[in-house]
C-alpha cells in the first residue's frame, strides 16, 4: 500500500488541474452546459486518491504507536516525501559563520517535493471531499449562468492550488500556492464582475491579503536566514551531508528546533500575520464579509471550508516553531480569542444571511487559532479537529443559505423572508443540523471539537498559572460559544419560522432546489452530525494526526498532562452554554411572538451596543480614515506631480527635436547644386582641419 | 632631387587647378552636360596628381589607379549621358534646377527670379477727335494709365 503513495500524491493535484484545463479550453466552444463534467470527474478522482492516501498512510503507521502512553517518547511521526523535480539551485547562497574560522555554506535549493503525512492527508481528504460536494452543488446552482464554464475552470484551478498548498514541503512553494489560492479567491469573488460591489470586494480581498502575504514573505526570509533552508523535510546537501529541514526529523529529534528568543518570536509573529490575512483574523478580517459577493458555492468552498483554513494549517504545520516561543503562542491565542469574540459580537446583529455566516466563520477560525495558541498537543489537535468539523458544517450552512437564495431569487436579507420550512423542507432540515453543529449542540460534531479547544485552553490556563491570559481567553471563548449559539439560531428562526414571507424577487414560484443541490446538503448534514462523535469515540482523528512529525514533536516536548476531571466539567459547561444560547434565540425569535419578546428585542436595539455591532465596530470606517484616505491623498499628490510637473517636463523635451528639425528642414531643398556646395564646404572644412592641425584630424 | 620636387610641384599645381576649376564649374553651372564635364575635370585633376606622385615615388601603383579611374570614368560617362538624355526627353531642357522633386515635403520649390510676364494687350490707338467738340474723357484712361 505504501508504494502507492507517490502516485496518489501526484494524482491528487493533477486531476483537478487537468479538469480545469480541459474546461478552460473546451468550455465555451464545445462543452457549454456540460462544462462541469471534467472538473467534477477530476475532483472526484482526486477525492478517491486522497481517501486512498489517508488509508495508505494509516496502513504504514507503526503498529502500536496509536496506543496512548505507549511509545510516546520514541514516536517521531510519519512522513514520506516525493521529489518531483528541482526548481531552482543557487550555489553557496547561504553563508553563515559557524565559529571563529568556520563557515556554513549551503545551496539555495527549491525542490518541488510533495509530502505525505497525516496532517496533509487529512487536509487533502477534507478539501477534495468538500470540493466535490460543492462542485456537484454548483451544477444546480450555477446552471444557466453566462460564465458557467469559467466558474468550473476556476474551481478546478482552486482545488489544484489548495491541494498543492497542503502537500508541498517547502516554505517558498507554500507561499506560491498561498498566492495561487488567493488568486482563485479573487477571481471567484469577482466572478460576477459586472456588479461593482463584487468587483470592489474582490479587489478588497486581494489588497487586504497583500498585507498578510507581506508578513508571510518576511517570515519566509527570516526562516531562510535562521535555518539556511526552506524545506520542511531533511535533504541531502551537495557535500553529501544531511541538511536538516526546518521541520525535518533530523532537527525535531534533537529535541530542540535550534532557534529561540527574538528570532523565533519574530518568525512566529510574521507567519501569524500571514495567517491572519488568509484566515481573516482580527486586524485583517475585513475582506471576508465582503467576499460574500461571490457565488454562494464559492463562499462555502473557499471562504468557509478550505482556503481560509490555510492559515490554521500553516500554523499547525509550524507548531514546533510556535513551541519555541511563549510570546508567539500568546500572540496567536490572543488574536484567535479576540477575533472569535469580535466575529461573534458582529454576527449578532447582521441581517444578511451570508454575512452572518461569514462573521461566524471568522469567529470559528479564531477558535482554531486559539487552540493552536495554547502550544500544547491537545490544543493543536483540537484546532485541527475544529477545522475538520467546521469545514463540514460551515459548508453545509453556506450551501443551505445558497439554497434559500436560490428559492428567494437572490435575496439574502433575513428580514425579508420567513417561515420557509414548508417550502424548503430539505434545506430546513439540513440547515438545522448545521446550526446545531455550529452552536455546539451536544453530540453533534461542533460540540466535540469546540469542547476540545475549550479543554485545551482550560488546561493551559490551569498549567501556566503565571499569566492570567489563558484564563481570560477561556472565559471569552465560552462567551463566544454563547454568542455563536444565539446568532446562529437567530438566523435560523428568522429564515425558517415565523410568518411566511417571500420577497417579490422570488417571482411567486419559490421552490425547493434541484436534486444536484440537495444531495450535497444531505451528505454534508450527515457528516456534520456524525464525524465529531465518531472521532470522539474512536479517538481516530487525534491519534492519526499525532503521527505528523510536527505534532508528534509537540507531544514529545510538551507531554500531555494527565487527563484531569476538567474535561467533563468543560464539556458540561459548553453544553449548557450552547443550550442557553439556543434557548435565548428561541425566546426572542420563536414564531409565537409574545409582547415580552418584542419588547426585549426593541430594548436591545435601543442599546448603543446594538448599533456598534450592526456597524461592525466601525472597523471599516476606521480603516477608511487611517489607511484609505492617507493613501488616496498620497496618490492624488503623486498624480498631480506626475501630470503637472513630470509630464510637462517630458513633453517639453519632446518638443525640442521637432523644433530643431523645423529649423533645419529648408536645407533639404532638392537642388543638386546646393548639395554640391554643401559637399564642397565640407571638404574645405576637412582640408582646413588637416592644414591647421585641429584635433585628431590634424595628426 | 630638387628638380624632381619642382616637377612634382608643377604637376600638383596643375592638378589642383583642374580640380578647382571642376569644382567651380560643378557648383555654378546648371546645364547638366557642363556639370558632367566639370565632374570629369575634377577626376582628371586628381588623376594627374596621382600620376605625379607615382612618378615622384617611383611607384606604379598610382598610375595603375589612374588607369582604373579612366576605365570607370568611361563607364560612368556612358551611364551619365544616357541619364541626361532621358531627363532631357522628359523635360525638354538641360536645366538641372528642373529636377528638385526630392526636396523635403512642404518645402517651397526653388524658382529662379520671376520672369516678368510679357504684357500682351491690344495697343491703344490714338483716336481722332471730332471737330468742334470737347473730347469726352475716357474714364479708364484717366484712372489707369497703362503706359506713361
Amino acid at each position: 500500500m505504501e508504494s502507492w503513495i507517490p502516485l496518489l500524491l501526484v494524482l491528487i493535484p493533477v486531476l483537478p488541474l487537468a479538469g480545469a484545463a480541459l474546461t478552460a479550453v473546451l468550455g465555451r466552444p464545445v462543452l457549454a452546459g456540460r462544462s462541469h463534467l471534467p472538473v467534477v470527474v477530476g475532483i472526484a478522482g482526486s477525492f478517491l486518491a486522497a481517501a486512498g492516501l489517508v488509508l495508505a498512510i494509516h496502513g504504514s503507521l507503526p503498529a502500536g504507536a496509536n496506543l496512548p502512553g505507549a511509545g510516546d517518547s520514541v514516536n517521531a511521526g510519519y512522513e514520506r516525501t516525493v521529489d518531483l523535480w528541482n526548481w531552482a539551485v543557487i550555489g553557496g547562497a547561504y553563508h553563515q559563520p559557524a565559529g571563529p574560522d568556520a563557515f556554513v555554506m549551503r545551496d539555495f535549493r527549491i525542490d518541488v517535493t510533495l509530502r505525505a503525512d497525516p496532517l496533509s492527508a487529512i487536509m487533502l481528504a477534507m478539501v477534495t471531499f468538500i470540493s466535490l460536494l460543492v462542485a456537484v452543488y454548483s451544477v444546480g446552482y450555477m446552471r444557466g449562468d453566462r460564465g458557467y464554464w469559467r466558474f468550473f475552470a476556476y474551481i478546478g484551478l482552486f482545488v489544484f492550488s489548495m491541494t498543492m498548498l497542503v502537500s508541498v514541503s517547502n516554505f517558498l512553494l507554500l507561499y506560491v500556492f498561498w498566492e495561487a489560492v488567493g488568486l482563485c479567491s479573487y477571481l471567484l469573488i469577482g466572478f460576477w464582475y459586472e456588479r461593482p460591489a463584487a468587483a470592489a470586494a474582490g479587489k478588497k480581498a486581494f489588497l487586504v491579503n497583500r498585507i498578510g502575504d507581506f508578513g508571510f514573505a518576511l517570515g519566509v526570509f527570516l526562516i531562510w536566514t535562521a535555518f539556511g533552508t526552506l524545506n520542511f523535510h531533511d535533504t541531502l546537501g551537495a557535500d553529501g551531508r544531511i541538511v536538516a529541514g526546518v521541520l525535518g526529523e533530523a532537527r525535531l529529534e534533537g529535541g530542540s528546533i535550534g532557534i529561540g528568543g527574538g528570532t523565533a518570536t519574530w518568525i512566529c509573529l510574521l507567519l501569524l500575520l500571514g495567517a491572519c490575512g488568509k484566515s481573516a483574523q482580527f486586524p485583517l478580517h475585513v475582506w471576508l464579509p465582503d467576499a460574500m459577493e461571490g457565488p454562494t458555492p464559492v463562499s462555502a468552498l473557499i471562504h468557509a471550508a478550505t482556503m481560509v483554513t490555510a492559515g490554521v494549517y500553516m500554523l499547525a504545520r509550524c507548531a514546533p516553531l510556535l513551541l519555541a516561543t511563549v510570546d508567539g503562542q500568546m500572540a496567536v491565542a490572543l488574536i484567535g480569542g479576540f477575533t472569535a469574540l469580535l466575529g461573534g459580537l458582529i454576527a449578532l446583529t447582521q441581517t444578511d444571511l451570508k454575512r452572518i455566516l461569514a462573521y461566524s466563520t471568522i469567529s470559528q477560525l479564531g477558535y482554531m487559532f486559539l487552540g493552536l495558541g495554547t502550544g500544547t498537543v491537545l490544543g493543536a489537535t483540537a484546532g485541527m479537529f475544529h477545522l475538520f468539523t467546521h469545514a463540514f458544517f460551515k459548508a453545509l450552512l453556506f450551501l443551505g443559505a445558497g439554497s434559500v437564495m436560490h428559492a428567494m431569487g437572490g435575496v439574502v436579507d433575513i428580514r425579508r423572508f420567513g417561515g420557509l420550512r414548508r417550502i424548503l423542507p430539505v434545506t430546513h432540515a439540513t440547515f438545522l443540523v448545521g446550526c446545531l453543529a455550529l452552536s455546539g449542540f451536544p453530540l453533534l460534531s461542533g460540540f466535540f471539537s469546540k469542547d476540545l479547544i475549550l479543554v485545551a485552553v482550560h488546561e493551559r490556563a490551569a498549567e501556566s498559572g503565571s499569566t492570567g491570559l489563558y484564563q481570560w481567553l477561556y472565559w471569552s471563548a465560552a462567551l463566544t460559544a454563547l454568542l455563536t449559539a444565539f446568532y446562529t439560531f437567530r438566523a435560523f428562526f428568522s429564515t425558517f419560522y415565523g410568518q411566511k414571507q417571500i420577497p417579490h424577487e422570488a417571482g411567486g414560484q419559490a421552490h425547493e432546489a434541484p436534486r444536484s443541490m440537495l444531495v450535497p446538503l444531505v451528505v454534508l448534514a450527515v457528516c456534520a452530525a456524525l464525524v465529531g462523535g465518531y472521532f470522539e469515540v474512536t479517538h481516530g482523528f487525534a491519534d492519526y494526526l499525532q503521527q505528523t512529525p510536527s505534532i508528534a514533536y509537540l507531544a514529545r516536548q510538551a507531554p500531555q498532562p494527565a487527563a484531569t476531571g476538567g474535561h467533563r466539567e468543560v464539556m458540561l459547561t459548553s453544553a449548557v452554554i450552547a443550550l442557553a444560547g439556543i434557548g435565548l434565540a428561541a425566546a426572542l425569535y420563536w414564531p409565537r411572538r409574545s409582547a415580552a419578546a418584542d419588547a426585549a428585542r426593541r430594548a436591545g436595539q435601543a442599546v448603543g451596543f446594538y448599533q456598534l455591532s450592526l456597524r461592525k465596530f466601525f472597523i471599516d470606517e476606521v480603516y477608511q480614515v487611517l489607511l484609505v484616505w492617507p493613501g488616496l491623498a498620497v496618490a492624488r499628490a503623486s498624480d498631480w506631480i506626475d501630470q503637472r510637473i513630470i509630464d510637462r517636463l517630458v513633453n517639453f523635451v519632446g518638443r525640442v527635436p521637432p523644433a530643431v528639425g523645423a529649423a533645419i528642414r529648408p536645407v533639404q531643398n532638392g537642388l543638386i547644386p546646393f548639395y554640391a556646395v554643401g559637399m564642397v564646404f565640407g571638404l574645405l572644412v576637412l582640408l582646413a582641419a588637416v592644414l591647421m592641425g585641429w584635433g585628431w584630424l590634424g595628426t | 632631387m630638387e628638380n624632381e620636387l619642382a616637377l612634382l610641384n608643377n604637376y600638383l599645381v596643375v592638378g589642383a587647378m583642374l580640380f578647382g576649376i571642376g569644382v567651380i564649374g560643378f557648383v555654378s553651372r546648371r546645364n547638366m552636360i557642363i556639370i558632367f564635364l566639370a565632374a570629369e575635370m575634377m577626376l582628371q585633376g586628381v588623376s594627374l596628381s596621382l600620376v605625379a606622385w607615382a612618378r615622384y615615388h617611383n611607384d606604379f601603383g598610382g598610375q595603375m589607379f589612374v588607369v582604373f579611374i579612366i576605365t570607370v570614368a568611361a563607364c560612368e560617362a556612358a551611364l551619365a549621358l544616357a541619364l541626361i538624355l532621358m531627363l532631357f526627353r522628359a523635360s525638354g531642357s538641360l536645366d538641372i534646377a528642373l529636377w528638385q522633386h526630392l526636396r523635403e515635403a512642404n518645402q517651397p520649390a526653388y524658382v529662379d527670379e520671376e520672369i516678368p510676364e510679357l504684357e500682351v494687350k491690344s495697343p491703344t490707338w490714338p483716336r481722332l477727335v471730332p471737330a468742334g467738340r470737347q473730347p469726352e474723357l475716357d474714364r479708364s484712361d484717366t484712372e489707369h494709365r497703362p503706359s506713361v
